[in-house]
């Protein structure tokens, strides 16, 4: 004990010692130290966030999960008859029922079918599963919750996601289901986990009983509604999870081996999670990506400052170390130094996050539809705190330990031995450049460590800029790019009609005056034998195709022996362009050669490509899609609208795509409208507080030498040009590298960002006027910036300057 | 009759030290002649330092005038201060304030570019006035940490004198030197004087007040007395009997 005690006082009166020593730096450097904290803030707020995002905010998928006791496995079936109906019930109950796999199965019955409605100015297009309100609540498996309710008795209760200005309770929406336009009353909003978006594949629309009746009476009538009455909605929960991919698949490979003819929708788990968090995974991504190289910036301006202190007051060292401080002591003063800084700035930084996060939140619910409480997280908090504060730590503990090593008679020197060596980069006999440039450029060379500081947050600065131009570019003003990467081909209208019309529909719509182009890009499903259910579309010409860099990697199939698949698929399975791959199309195998790989976010990379007689090989095609490009000016739903009426129950229902598109592309533009002003903001925040420690500190340590210059003659603006000028050549050099390595890098980095949604090549197209514009106003708002932080010039005399008042 | 070259009307300086103002300097009338070398002198505390750098447009005066010719400079901005020291003023210094960063040759191109774009010129009367100080060559390169006191103060003086200025201010320039480097500095001085260099120079140093012509006597903040000692010559013993009198007198 009495060991203890002498430890800890002995222990206690070194710290105390050092606590002096930090107070006192403190002191001297109080604006150093407030910029440091003001971005250590920044990156406390900044990790928290992603932290948040990217553990807790998925953890809320499960828990909304486990409370509805949702599937880990969907399917949507719907055949003609009821007897065919109870025949697939049976079939899935018996596969279910000898899998060891599953854990629980319930089935009932639901309508399933292709519809659209509006939403947020554009349409919304999916396979819906119409569930009448009692089923839905109250299913013991993939229950679905109504979040909102109202008085209303009839009509419909819409997925959360859809909630807006135009879809709110006691509204009407229009869904179209086919050819028919059915309106409804909106009664309230449900959370549905696994089907409560367009996104997932399938999607829930539940009825009030009346209408659910009346749209089956309709559908049992024989109306051409693409909505089958007799569905199955079969809903899977496994002893595994993990399973749920292959589970799915083998389900839809026997149904369709048996049943050919069966309209088969669904989806699983892992598909679901990550269709429904594509945003939270960008803004995640970005966020932690933004949060750490603010840290790196903040370190490296950390591990400056101390290398400053230590040559500027080496003698004071000297003293230190002469009169008896050990060099533990020294070193543990910095620690105190920047840990307290940066715990006074991390704790209320990451504090900050939960008031900036609803924001985020809000935005995030409406991309994900699933309703989230924040709540304090101590986890993240801690481990914010626990990253920061050890990189501190290690940061300090790196850049003191000379001192260490530090010769009490050396440091009274002030480290005079280091001055033998200096060599003059910059004779003003010699040079030829006016006075003023070669004095600030004999500075530039005489900072390493300032320099090594402006080029490492100039760096990180250029990226962003770069990021923030090319999303600005291919997101917010022209789209297209973007739509041609996430959705594939994009054209103005596209009608479904059935086989039989296909030769006087061409005929038709080839001679309508309105029409540009018209080409066959239908769906089907397809079932790679060694794995999944594959999305696939059917050419006839792969010229005709308005996007032709859907093809990544080799080229789109040609005859009825090829086939393109999806990138991110094929790298899972470890297969590559050249290889074979033996496929199921209704129910028969077949081989055939990979021509290339493509990319479409649209089935998370589960997508692939086949001519018509390819898919014919095997295949049946009762229906067909065909894409209308239209003349400008057309009006593409009046369009429609003609065909349907020309058409009449041939066409079994026609998209505006260009609405559809407009209407799921519009979240991502706000999402990265927002992102892209947080980063800018965020960017000139970080130049100007490392500016403003560089300029300080510059300002501490040739103060004598201005005020030497002043009393030689030089003005005042003379000096803050000098000053300024003299960080301007790493600002310009680092932003030109910067630039130009962030255009080179930038799309392999937003691939890596996107790689989630199956993006395994980004096709952005790098704006290099606005980059170098961009360049050009960095350098220019650096410069504006120095001016301004050294002004500071103007307010010392040079009597005052000299004698270091 | 001798030129005036700079003169001074109700010069006065105050600080406010707590709240208390302290009158440093009180209303010095004082005419300052080209060739002179005046020597202030005054015990510490006394204001010689502060009225050295109020009449050479280092410092503003809180009150009254400073003519340097027809330019009024107490009403001049600081950047028309610093125009008028790069032209007519340069300076010697205790501390001697060479800028360590730069090599003893770019220490002075850094004062005489500032003037004179011509840089051969410079150049040129850099390495003559270097040469009028013995500082050799090989020294032109090497950085003021790297070099004796005594040399860095002659660096000093060359870079005070590239471009001819018409007053040469000193604020004790051998404070902080050995007496034989001391020595060396006061004979560098007394010889630009001889060439007809105004020097203007603070000191509390008898042995270095011997070298000026024309002594000023300051106590607090007033010119109390004033002795003339004539052209300096070596082993003029006579000199400093009668300097020592006059500070005697000046209760020294």
């Amino acid at each position: 004990m009495k060991s203890f005690l002498h430890s800890y006082l002995k222990w206690g009166g070194r710290m105390k010692k050092a606590f002096i020593i930090a107070c006192s730096n403190f002191r001297k450097s109080k604006g150093q130290m407030i910029s440091i904290a003001a971005i250590m803030l920044i990156v406390g707020m900044m990790l928290n966030l992603w932290l948040i995002l990217q553990f807790d905010y998925k953890k809320n998928f499960d828990r909304n999960h486990d409370k509805l006791n949702a599937e880990h496995v969907m399917l949507a079936v719907s055949v003609n008859s009821e007897k065919e109906r109870d025949a697939v019930r049976k079939l899935l109950a018996g596969i279910m029922e000898r899998d060891g796999r599953t854990d629980d199965f319930y089935m009932d019955e639901a309508m399933f079918g292709y519809g659209s409605f509006e939403c947020n100015g554009g349409a919304i297009n999916s396979n819906f599963i119409y569930l009448d309100r009692e089923t839905a609540v109250s299913r013991p498996i993939g229950q679905i919750e109504i979040v909102e309710d109202s008085d209303e008795t009839s009509g419909v209760y819409m997925p959360f996601i859809y909630k807006s200005e135009d879809i709110a309770i006691g509204k009407e929406v229009k869904i179209t289901i086919g050819t028919r336009e059915m309106c409804y009353t909106v009664c309230g909003f449900t959370n549905s986990v696994m089907a409560g978006s367009n996104n997932c594949s399938v999607c829930e629309l539940v009825l009030t009983e009346d209408k659910y009746k009346e749209l089956k009476k309709m559908a049992g009538q024989g109306e051409n509604m693409l909505v089958s009455e007799n569905g199955i909605l079969c809903s899977v929960r496994l002893k595994d999870k993990a399973d749920c991919e292959n589970y799915y698949a083998m389900l839809q490979n026997k149904l369709r081996t048996k049943y050919p003819s069966a309209g088969i929708g669904g989806n699983y788990y892992t598909m679901v999670i990550q269709a429904r968090y594509i945003s939270q995974m960008i803004c995640a991504g970005i966020i932690s990506a933004m949060a750490f190289l603010i840290l790196l910036i903040a370190l490296v301006i950390i591990a400056s400052n101390i290398i400053n202190y230590i040559q500027e007051n080496m003698k004071k060292l000297g003293v230190l170390k002469a009169i008896g401080y050990t060099g533990n002591q020294i070193i543990g003063a910095f620690q105190i130094q920047f840990l307290s800084v940066s715990l006074t700035a991390v704790i209320p930084g990451a504090s900050l996050s939960y008031c900036i996060f609803p924001v985020i939140n809000e935005m995030m619910i409406s991309q994900t539809g699933i309703p989230y409480q924040m709540h304090f997280l101590p986890v993240p908090f801690l481990i914010t705190v626990g990253i920061l504060v050890g990189a501190v730590f290690l940061t300090v503990w790196t850049a003191v330990g000379r001192v260490k090593k530090l010769e009490p008679i050396i440091a009274l020197r002030q480290g005079i031995q280091t001055h033998n060596f200096k060599k003059n980069h910059v004779r003003l006999e010699q040079v030829r450049l006016p006075l003023n440039g070669a004095l600030a450029l004999k500075t530039t060379f005489g900072s390493a460590k300032n320099n090594v500081t402006i080029c490492i947050s100039m760096l990180v600065v250029t990226l962003v800029l770069a990021f923030s131009a090319v999303v600005t570019e291919n997101v917010i003003f022209d789209i297209d790019t973007f739509i041609n990467m996430i959705v594939g081909e994009t054209t103005d209208s596209a009608i479904n009609i059935t086989h039989d019309i296909e030769d006087e529909f061409l005929q038709i719509v080839s001679a309508d005056e309105r029409v540009e182009k018209v080409y066959l890009y239908s769906a089907a499903k397809v079932s790679h034998v060694d794995g999944e259910i594959l999305e696939a579309t059917i050419i006839d010409n792969y010229e005709e195709l308005n996007n032709q860099n859907v093809i990544i990697k080799g080229r789109f199939p040609k005859y009825d022996n090829e086939i393109a698949i999806a990138a991110k698929y094929a790298k899972r399975k470890d297969i590559d362009v050249g290889d074979e791959i033996v496929v199921a199309i209704d129910g028969t195998e077949g081989t055939y050669l990979i021509s290339g790989f493509t990319q479409v976010t649209n089935q998370l990379g589960l997508d692939c490509i086949l001519t018509r007689d390819g898919y014919m090989k095997f295949g049946h095609v009762n229906f067909m899609t065909y894409s209308i490009n239209l003349k400008d000016g057309t009006d593409v739903d009046a369009f429609n609208t003609d065909m349907e009426a020309r058409f009449g129950n041939n066409i079994n229902g026609t998209i505006n795509v260009d609405a559809v598109v407009y209407a799921g592309s519009l979240v991502y533009v706000q999402l990265m409208t927002m992102i892209v002003i947080g980063i800018l903001i965020l960017s000139v925040c970080v130049i100007a507080f490392v500016l403003y420690l560089l300029v300080r500190t510059r300002l501490g340590n040739k103060k004598q030498d201005y005020g030497i210059m002043k009393s030689m003659g030089f003005t005042t603006k003379q000096l803050i040009i000098q000053n300024s000028i003299s960080f301007m050549p790493p600002v310009i050099l680092s932003t030109i590298i910067g630039l130009f390595v962030s255009s080179v890098v930038i799309n392999p980095l937003i691939a890596v960002f996107l790689s989630g949604i199956g993006i395994v090549k980004s096709t952005f197209r790098v704006p290099v006027g606005t980059i170098i514009v961009e360049g050009v106003v960095t350098v220019i708002i650096t410069f504006l910036i120095l001016c301004f932080m050294s002004r500071k010039i103007k307010k010392l005399s040079p009597h005052a300057l000299l004698t270091g008042e | 009759m001798q030129n005036i070259l700079l003169k001074t009307e109700n010069l006065s300086k105050s600080f406010s030290n707590g709240g208390v103002m302290q009158h440093v300097l009180k209303n010095i009338d004082l005419e300052l002649y080209q060739g002179d070398f005046t020597v202030i002198m005054g015990a510490s505390g006394a204001g010689k330092s502060t009225l050295l750098y109020a009449v050479s447009g280092m410092d503003t005066p809180t009150l009254g005038t400073i003519m340097f010719a027809d330019t009024e400079i107490s009403a001049l901005s600081q950047d028309e201060l610093a125009v008028f020291r790069r032209k007519h003023c340069g300076f010697v210094f205790q501390q001697i304030y060479l800028i360590d960063g730069m090599s003893l040759m770019d220490n002075v191109l850094s004062a005489g570019l500032l003037v004179n774009k011509d840089k051969k010129a410079v150049v040129d009367r850099a390495k003559e006035l270097f040469a009028s100080v013995d500082i050799s060559e090989e020294l032109y390169e090497k950085f003021p940490t790297q070099i004796s006191g005594g040399e860095a103060q002659r660096v000093g003086m060359v870079r005070a004198l590239i471009n001819q200025p018409e007053i040469l201010f000193a604020d004790e320039p051998t404070g902080a030197l050995n007496s034989q480097t001391g020595l060396d500095v006061l004979n560098t001085l007394t010889e630009f004087n001889n060439q007809g260099q105004s020097v203007v120079m603070v000191t509390h140093d008898m042995r270095s007040a011997r070298r000026g012509n024309r002594i000023l006597y300051l106590k607090d903040g007033v010119i109390t007395g004033e002795c003339n000692l004539g052209t300096y010559r070596h082993g003029d013993m006579g000199r400093h009997e009668k300097l020592s009198a006059f500070l005697s007198e000046m209760g020294w």
